[in-house]
């Protein structure tokens, strides 16, 4: 962290950011809103007619709703390994992120969720999968892997939203102290009369500790568990054990990407540039060059189990994946996640802001076709040949997505306006690291 | 609180110079009332020494319930509705594991946050008389009580030890 940081200077930072925005940031909530309204309007417009007008059918049923739910849930994930995982093992780098991370988690899960219930079509029918007494004297199954995908988001949105609200207390305290006459009495009641007491933060940072233990097994049984909503079929291409491993790598791999491209508009736009150094997103781009070697090492052993298994559907299904009717959608998943990352491995790119912000969108963009080739590529091409068929998402599953993605930031850029999107606790404890009193 | 005592808030720019007095201050026969920081700092808790916090207890507690109530719902739900299902015993243990281990961390997260506000005492719906904003910014405050006739020798032991002095009559 860099020395020139103060207690006072980090407030000041964060807290500029929460004055009264300008005109254009209403323009720009204006514009998401509309896009969210037009995906509203596609998915009701689904209700009415049919789940038809999606361009799913025989042999594709699983189209870009599922591709949507598994990329969403997957950006989800870095948010967890920042704010969880790098907490327990001490890594300061992750402070300046943590907030947007957890923040990008819990809009990410919440947009992810919206999808089973577009894919389901009657979607009035969702309580089906709730285990509640009903007058059918039916009850979920929970030996499927969809009741656990279902079990495991629910799970996982209450779980990143308790943690990301208690790691805001602090902070919310700050804001209230500063605050006069409504908003003072908004934040008092948010903040929970927080005080700082030594005796509230002996229990909150044990409680936080526990939290980020927690979620740490957790997030990676959500992305295995959604993983198994695969792996458990018999589908040649899915029914694999490398899945859990795969899907987690994938989903933090997605995630840190979304992570920057959040990260560096936002660092731009409110001047986080003393909080969030170019040394914090070098040590993500570090990382997202960790994940795409693994991601990488997946798409290479799925070939080589393939052919080393002799079977043939399976070889068939994945000579298919790279030279087939999908392998455009193959080589840019493979290009964009494991080759361009490895561009990172210099140190002019990961310290430059332009090309890491490129990057972080090629990352995206070839996440999301991983998705793509995964779920479509399989069933696609399965084992009867007169069964084979091909798919290609409707002009109402295109409204979705964009609709999708529009609440997605839509949600982000209200919070980032109105809430502290950088943790003013978590940067002041690492300006004392290494720190002792004489005593 | 006797009558004859005083409390008196001393405010600190710096974490180690709190936690000096803090170290200070255990050494008299003052009582160290309440210690306010902006951040949880290890050096101040290394001066307070304050016993393990008991949260873990709700979380460990709440973890129990979720893993057998997780299994159990699973198992109930099976048993309401017997059909052999893709070959799977109607009893099946294996995959009950997932929906009580998803259970576990479920419910073992509401045990932390029961214990965390329980523990903690919050909410908390009005800021004590002493409490000064600038605790949640930037300065670390020591509230400490001394008989009444002391109150001059707390008051230059804070000053000495570089601290600012609430004088609010309210403490």
């Amino acid at each position: 962290m860099e020395q020139t940081l103060t207690y006072k200077s980090i407030d000041n930072t964060v807290l500029d950011t929460l004055t009264p925005p300008r005109r254009s940031y209403w323009a720009l909530v204006a514009v998401l809103f509309a896009g969210v309204l037009f995906g509203a309007g596609c998915w009701t417009y689904q209700i009415l007619v049919g789940i038809g007008v999606g361009g799913q059918n025989n042999p594709v049923f699983w189209g870009t709703y599922l591709i949507n739910f598994v990329f969403w849930v997957g950006i989800a994930h870095s948010g967890t390994l920042i704010s969880a995982i790098l907490h327990l093992f001490r890594a300061p780098w992750r402070n300046p992120i943590a907030r947007a991370a957890e923040t990008m988690t819990v809009f990410a899960v919440c947009t992810a969720g919206l999808f089973p219930f577009i894919h389901l079509g009657r979607v009035w029918l969702v309580y089906y999968m709730l285990p509640i007494p009903n007058q059918r004297t039916l009850w979920p199954n929970f030996q499927s892997p969809l009741m656990f995908d279902v079990v495991a988001i629910s799970t996982y949105l209450t779980v990143s939203s308790l943690f990301w609200y208690t790691g805001m207390l602090p902070d919310l305290a700050t804001i209230r102290d500063r605050a006069h006459g409504l908003r003072h009495k908004i934040f008092k009641v948010l903040s929970l009369g927080w005080t700082g007491e030594y005796e509230i933060w002996r229990h909150y940072t044990r409680g936080y500790l526990f939290f980020a233990a927690l979620a740490t097994p957790l997030v990676i049984s959500v992305h295995s568990v959604v993983s198994w909503d695969f792996a458990l079929s018999v589908v040649p291409g899915w029914h694999t054990t490398i899945f859990a491993p795969y899907f987690v790598a994938g989903a933090i791999h997605s995630g840190l990407a979304m992570v920057l491209t959040l990260m560096i508009p936002l660092r731009v736009i409110f001047k986080y540039e003393a909080i969030i150094t170019t040394r914090v997103l070098e040590a993500v781009a570090k990382t997202i060059v960790f994940t795409g070697l693994i991601v990488g090492f997946a798409y290479g052993t799925e070939i080589f189990i393939a052919w080393y298994s002799h079977n043939p559907v399976e070889v068939e299904s994945f000579r298919w994946r790279a030279f087939g009717d999908y392998a455009l959608e193959y080589w840019i998943m493979v290009t964009c996640n494991t080759v361009i990352p490895l561009l990172l491995l210099f140190k002019k790119v990961r310290t430059s802001i332009r090309l890491l912000f490129v990057i972080s969108l090629i990352v995206n963009v070839g996440m999301w076709y991983e998705r793509f080739v995964i779920i479509i590529g399989s069933v696609a091409h399965d084992f009867l040949p007169h069964a084979w068929g091909l798919y290609t998402p409707s002009l109402v599953e295109f409204g979705i997505m964009i609709g999708a993605f529009c609440l997605f930031f839509f949600l982000f850029v209200l919070f980032v306006k109105h809430m502290p999107s950088v943790s003013m606790t978590e940067v002041k404890e690492t300006l004392h690291e290494g720190e002792s009193h004489a005593g | 609180m006797p009558a004859d005592t005083v409390s008196i808030m001393g405010i600190f720019d710096s974490e180690n110079s709190a936690a000096s007095a803090i170290d200070r201050l255990r050494e008299t026969a003052w009582t160290i009332e309440q210690v306010h920081s902006p951040i949880p700092s290890h050096t101040i808790e290394d001066a307070l020494e304050p016993p393990t916090s008991r949260v873990g207890w709700f979380t460990l507690v709440g973890g129990i319930i979720g893993f057998f109530g997780g299994f159990s719902l699973a198992a109930f739900t099976s048993l309401r509705w017997s059909l052999i299902v893709g070959g799977k015993p109607v009893v099946a243990l294996v995959p009950w594991f997932i929906v009580g281990f998803e259970f576990t961390v479920l419910f073992a997260v509401f045990g932390n946050v029961l214990g965390l506000i329980s523990q903690a005492r919050l909410p908390r719906f009005e800021t004590p008389p002493y409490y000064d904003e600038r605790f949640s910014a930037d300065r670390f405050g020591v509230l400490a009580r001394c008989s009444a006739d002391e109150q001059d020798e707390l008051t230059r032991f804070f000053e000495t030890n570089g601290a600012e002095i609430n004088t609010d009559d309210k403490l």
